[in-house]
């Protein structure tokens, strides 16, 4: 940074790694105007009297521009982001309620379908294997158009509920394969073995297949998850006062195309939970594909 | 009498398993099969007057952009399809094998499967700008002379197979795990005893590959290629992030942008559901085209 007398006091410049020259940002005499831009926009966190401390340098130097450097806080592009973009944080909420709805939605329904699948012969199980084909043949931009109708008359447009609905009629058919490849590797002996022990049906599933299938199905939950909070377009369409976090840094993205910094702020803020999903499901993978193929 | 009542009846209650089916059977119509018939009766009907007509597909196949979109979507699909699954295979192959190192390597190729199509962007974005890291890498690692720069992103001039390589390549990046899962996955789950017995009797890496692995490993094949086949041909999204509207026409962004961009538009809506109709009649035909020729549906029967 780069500090020299200016026309209404002290101008302060900073060095633009891009254009590989200092680009004046602040004139002002205010130590707390200075101290406030320094905050929000830069990400520094100085105290009056340090700010104070290179005016004073300045005034010594005679005409001559101070230079100096502070050290950034490493998530400080983070804080601003979260600081600068209205509804980041009501946002994220959003996005977190609508990825838990999606997966209690798909989980319980997906689910059901894929035991089953993974355990009776019935009418329609090939249709039911190929829903997950078909559901995906209509892009989805599409079918979120004439959503916005059917959402409305069940009054949770612009709600969290409704993109949940949205989302999980793409999930549920994905979950229905994996929940099934999950069941399939039971054995069913195990379920046969408690109900000889004087288990009902229900029991022997709660108490016997459930936990084994506990890891496999949390693994089913976070693709889930990812779906829901990746979501982008749909989202666009179906929100209008509470977009959810992907929104706001597809906005940003779009907006804001000198501040990079805060659009990759925000992009790896939602980038997140796909690398710990990712760290997560790696082991799962052979249990999550392996039953259902086409 | 007593056994009868103690040992489970097995599998016998018809009933049990349309019960746990029925939801998503209900779900599906009322959120699937309902807004797709209200795209299909609208895309027969005039948006103004709502009398029957096939104006709607007419007009999109008189749009200037329609052949555009349709040519840029088959280049896509034919060469992505291809790069990514023969990409995707060599590297399932590869960590089927099991090297040091090959858990960390599977995890960090993982990685992209999971980015939101924003992430990936604000990445390929900052990246691939005049300024981006992608350059600044070039120049530090002196591929690239100080000062110099690539326009990844190209000029108004630049030709539409350059950017068309340029997107394949961002989208094989972000597309090739999800299809490296499911191959990986069809490979752990292949018996072992078969392919050693493949060694044992002399045959070559090659040969086990080509006659016991691959015709082994088809159905998984079949799920992996279908699936990215009906993905690639709605690709869109990435395109208009990096490159925005209307530079690099493809179907489904015609759709998004008749709907979101030009909307006040007259003919709007029925470009919008026109589009929508011809996109889902292609990645249909398209997907049960690949299904009958790789025989999947011989399977099914037998």
């Amino acid at each position: 940074m780069k500090m020299e007398r200016g026309k209404r006091g002290y101008l302060l410049s900073v060095w633009d790694r891009n254009q590989r020259a200092y680009v004046s940002v602040l004139d002002t005499a205010d130590v707390d105007r200075m101290r406030v831009y320094m905050e929000t926009y830069l990400g520094l966190k100085p105290t009056n009297e340090q700010v104070v401390a290179v005016m004073q340098q300045v005034d010594a130097a005679g005409g001559q521009p101070v230079y100096f450097a502070w050290r950034r806080h490493i998530l400080s592009n983070y804080a601003t982001f979260f600081r600068v973009t209205r509804d980041a944080v009501p946002a994220l909420i959003r996005s977190l309620q609508i990825a838990a709805l999606t997966i209690v939605i798909s989980l319980s329904i997906g689910g059901a379908a894929g035991y089953a699948f993974a355990r009776y012969r019935f009418y329609g199980k090939n249709a039911l294997k190929f829903s997950v084909l078909f559901v995906r043949i209509f892009p989805g931009v599409a079918i979120a158009i004439p959503m916005v109708i059917i959402l409305a008359r069940l009054g949770v447009y612009d709600r969290p509920a409704g993109l949940s609905l949205l989302y999980s009629v793409g999930v549920i058919g994905i979950t229905v394969w994996i929940t099934a490849s999950i069941f399939m590797g039971i054995p069913v002996s195990l379920e046969e073995a408690a109900m000889v022990f004087g288990a009902t049906r229900w029991q022997a599933f709660f108490r016997i297949t459930l936990p084994l299938a506990f890891p496999g199905l949390a693994a089913a939950a976070m693709y889930a998850f990812i779906g829901a909070w990746n979501e982008t377009v749909a989202a666009i369409i179906l929100t209008e006062f509470n977009p959810t976090f992907s929104v706001v840094v597809y906005q940003t993205l779009l907006g804001a195309t000198g501040q990079v910094n805060l659009t990759a702020a925000g992009g790896m803020a939602m980038a997140l939970p796909a690398v710990v999903f990712t760290f997560f499901i790696r082991r799962y993978i052979h249990q999550m594909w392996g039953g259902v193929t086409v | 009498m007593l056994t009868w009542f103690h040992l489970p009846r097995r599998h016998t209650t018809p009933l049990s398993p349309y019960l746990l089916v029925v939801p998503v059977l209900l779900y599906y119509v009322a959120f699937w099969v309902q807004p797709v018939l209200t795209i299909l009766i609208q895309s027969v009907r005039d948006p103004q007057t709502g009398a029957w007509t096939l104006n709607n597909y007419l007009l999109v196949l008189h749009d200037p952009d329609f052949r555009p979109a349709l040519w840029n979507t088959f280049v896509i699909v034919s060469v992505s399809v291809t790069l990514e699954f023969v990409v995707a295979l060599a590297l399932s192959l590869l960590i089927y094998r099991r090297f040091w190192g090959s858990g960390l390597f599977f995890f960090l190729m993982l990685i992209p499967m999971a980015l939101p199509p924003v992430a990936t962007a604000a990445i390929w974005k900052t990246g691939l700008t005049a300024h981006g890291w992608l350059n600044s890498l070039l120049v530090h690692a002196g591929v690239l002379a100080e000062g110099k720069r690539i326009y990844w992103l190209g000029t108004p001039r630049t030709p539409s197979w350059q950017l068309l390589a340029l997107m394949i390549l961002v989208d094989a990046w972000t597309v090739i795990p999800s299809v490296m899962v499911i191959l990986v996955a069809g490979l752990q789950n292949l018996p072992k005893d078969v392919i050693e017995a493949g060694y044992v009797f002399g045959g070559t890496s090659w040969r086990v590959l080509r006659d016991i692995i691959l015709p082994m490993l088809r159905p998984t094949i079949q799920t992996a290629v279908v699936l990215r086949l009906i993905a690639a041909i709605q690709i869109w999204l990435i395109i208009v992030l990096l490159l925005g509207f209307g530079r690099l026409p493809v179907l489904v962004e015609r759709i998004v942008y008749y709907h979101e961009e030009v909307r006040g538009l007259d003919i709007a809506p029925a470009m919008t559901t026109g589009y929508t109709v011809i996109v889902a009649l292609i990645v249909s035909l398209a997907a049960l085209l690949y299904l009958y020729l790789s025989g999947a549906f011989e399977r099914e029967a037998a």
